[in-house]
């Protein structure tokens, strides 16, 4: 689906934002860009939504040279949501999700009333003008419009930001969703429990390079020290003992009364981004 | 898929209540025009009062008003100070001021003097078919729709790409499956005919439908001119400029450097050299032709015209890429 080759990009003579990034991403995969602010992420997206022009190196969507690629035709068959919402406040949900579905061929859009159902949108609110919503509101909106015209190829940025634990789930499932459809998703965020729940590969990006690149699994388990810690109970006390992974094959070597707890001490994806760019996500 | 963008306009602009605040101007301009500008106009300009004992002065004219003594003559102008007094007493007529200075009063003398002589050597040739009122009539419409244009077409246009700027709706644009120019174009399109419009009926409701026929085409043609213009200056500040604060500024600074000088070398004595330099005259100057049907402004100026649309469509197209790869 896309396929980036040594892509470099400047704003100006010295104020390189890319230096050679190569990934792949396949039809029908969610594919996590992790990194700092200003590490490259929207500069790196916006070349590929064909907003920004004057890029170095190669890049493909649809199987076609981004110099061609950037055609009504593609345009088409993409969907954004922008890390704000960016809605017409003076109209309503239904009025807004009219308007920007009007650019796409009817056979190809959603139902709105079927798209707002999904998001679970209050049904008070739909012909209500967005500014009166709330930002959970809004984002749900967003999503709304990004969907509604059943993208094959869809760009996130930051898609759960502003929405309470149950809003999240709902996002992930709805994101889920369209993976099973068949749409590749191509996911910019800092939440990494939305990368680790979701994504079947994260490339973790700082100063314009990409750091690491690999499921989220396999970049836990081979940064992974291989033990556990056990909290247990022994004669009325509590103890703690850490374990190399292998000496639990012939069961618990030590002598308990109770088990408490097992804890895993696998690094997260978030001590895994700090080990790679040496930066934190903030 | 023009017709959902030009919809949408059509809708931000109502909801902005920009349409009402036309129609809100073109009735002031009008009740301006009709009841307040033409009648001022015709309104006569001083009084004038003659003492003359001896009956010297056999041509008087009838809006002259008679005295029967000295005492008298300055007892009114102290009362009307605005007014001319004439002392004939001597044979000789006199002027008298209740105050005067001697440059600016030049022309309450030579109307008070005129009156001796009201059907005297001195008349005027009339050139033209146009009567004096028809005149300011034309004069005045002219310079409102001028200012209409210039100053509340250009705001109009600046705050609706101020409101779909701040809420950041531009860079939706840039991954919709649309010409980009559509954008912008649909804008343009919605305010040239709302000042076309705006032009036939102000033109219409205070130059009288008869006179409006035969001028209508060229006053709409320089009407298409000024609107383009200062539509696509609006649209360029509105873009590159952060907020409406710092627009109203730029307002200000157009409507002082731009209608002021404009106004005053177009309708009075005053005008200083560098004028001819100044883009707006030259518009100014157009519109009025219209209005008068005086030939059209010369192909070089509207060259010129055509030349800055074609300039300023290309900055706001740069101004409009640019906002679109803005981050949020």
């Amino acid at each position: 689906m896309i396929a980036v080759k040594d892509l470099t990009f400047s704003y100006g003579r010295d104020k390189q934002a890319l230096h050679g990034l190569d990934f792949t991403v396949e039809d029908g995969e969610i594919f996590g860009f992790l990194g700092p602010n200003g590490s490259g992420k929207s500069t790196t997206q916006k070349i590929l939504t064909g907003i920004l022009k004057g890029h170095g190196g190669r890049v493909s969507l649809f199987g076609q040279d981004i110099s061609a690629a950037h055609t009504r035709a593609f345009f088409q068959k993409i969907g954004v949501l922008f890390e704000f919402p960016y809605l017409y406040a003076n109209l309503s949900v239904i009025d807004n999700l009219k308007y920007f579905s009007s650019f796409y061929p009817k056979a190809q859009i959603r139902g709105i009333e079927e798209v707002l159902t999904e998001l679970e949108f209050k049904p008070d609110f739909l012909k209500k003008p967005v500014s009166s919503y709330s930002k959970g509101m809004r984002q749900r909106a967003s999503m709304a419009r990004a969907l509604i015209s059943n993208p094959r190829l869809l760009f996130l940025d930051e898609p759960t930001s502003g929405l309470d634990p149950s809003g999240a789930v709902l996002f992930r499932k709805i994101i889920e969703k369209e993976r099973q459809k068949g749409t590749t998703v191509f996911l910019t965020t800092h939440n990494m429990l939305d990368a680790d729940l979701l994504c079947d590969r994260v490339a973790f990006i700082s100063n314009g390079k990409i750091m690491a690149l690999d499921t989220p699994k396999n970049l836990k388990e081979q940064n992974s020290n291989h033990r556990v810690v056990i909290d247990y109970l022994y004669q009325g006390l509590r103890e703690e003992k850490t374990l190399e992974a292998p000496e639990l094959a012939a069961g618990l070597p030590f002598a308990h009364d109770e088990i408490i707890s097992i804890h895993s001490q696998e690094p997260t994806l978030e001590d895994m981004f700090i080990k790679y760019t040496g930066r934190g996500l903030s | 898929m023009w017709r959902n963008i030009f919809k949408k306009d059509i809708r931000m602009l109502v909801s902005g209540r920009f349409f009402l605040m036309s129609l809100g101007f073109l009735v002031l301009y009008t009740l301006y025009v009709n009841f307040g500008y033409v009648k001022f106009m015709n309104a006569r300009l001083y009084n004038v009062y003659l003492y003359d004992p001896d009956k010297t002065q056999t041509t008087v004219s009838a809006s002259v008003q008679r005295v029967s003594s000295k005492e008298t003559l300055d007892a009114i102008l102290l009362d009307d100070t605005n007014g001319v007094g004439i002392d004939a007493g001597t044979g000789t007529p006199r002027l008298i001021f209740y105050e005067t200075t001697e440059n600016a009063d030049r022309h309450r003398a030579d109307y008070a003097l005129s009156l001796l002589q009201p059907s005297g050597h001195y008349s005027a040739k009339i050139i033209g078919t146009n009567t004096p009122k028809q005149k300011a009539r034309k004069e005045i419409t002219c310079e409102l729709l001028f200012f209409e244009i210039a100053a509340v077409g250009f705001l109009g246009i600046a705050a609706v790409l101020f409101k779909e700027k701040n809420m950041g709706v531009i860079r939706v644009h840039a991954i919709l499956p649309l010409r980009k120019n559509l954008f912008i174009l649909s804008k343009l399109a919605i305010f040239l005919l709302s000042d076309l419009v705006f032009a036939i009926l102000l033109t219409a409701l205070n130059v009288g439908m008869r006179d409006t026929a035969s001028i209508l085409p060229a006053v709409l043609f320089q009407t298409t001119l000024l609107s383009l213009i200062m539509a696509l200056t609006g649209l360029i500040c509105a873009l590159l400029l952060k907020d409406f604060r710092q627009f109203t500024l730029a307002y200000l600074l157009i409507a002082v450097f731009v209608a002021t000088p404009v106004f005053l070398s177009a309708n009075t004595a005053i005008k200083p050299d560098w004028i001819r330099f100044h883009p707006f005259y030259h518009i100014y100057m157009g519109l009025k032709n219209a209005y008068f049907g005086t030939p059209m402004n010369s192909p070089g100026c509207c060259l010129g015209c055509l030349a800055a649309i074609a300039v300023l469509f290309a900055g706001v197209q740069c101004a409009f890429r640019r906002e679109m790869r803005k981050e949020g």
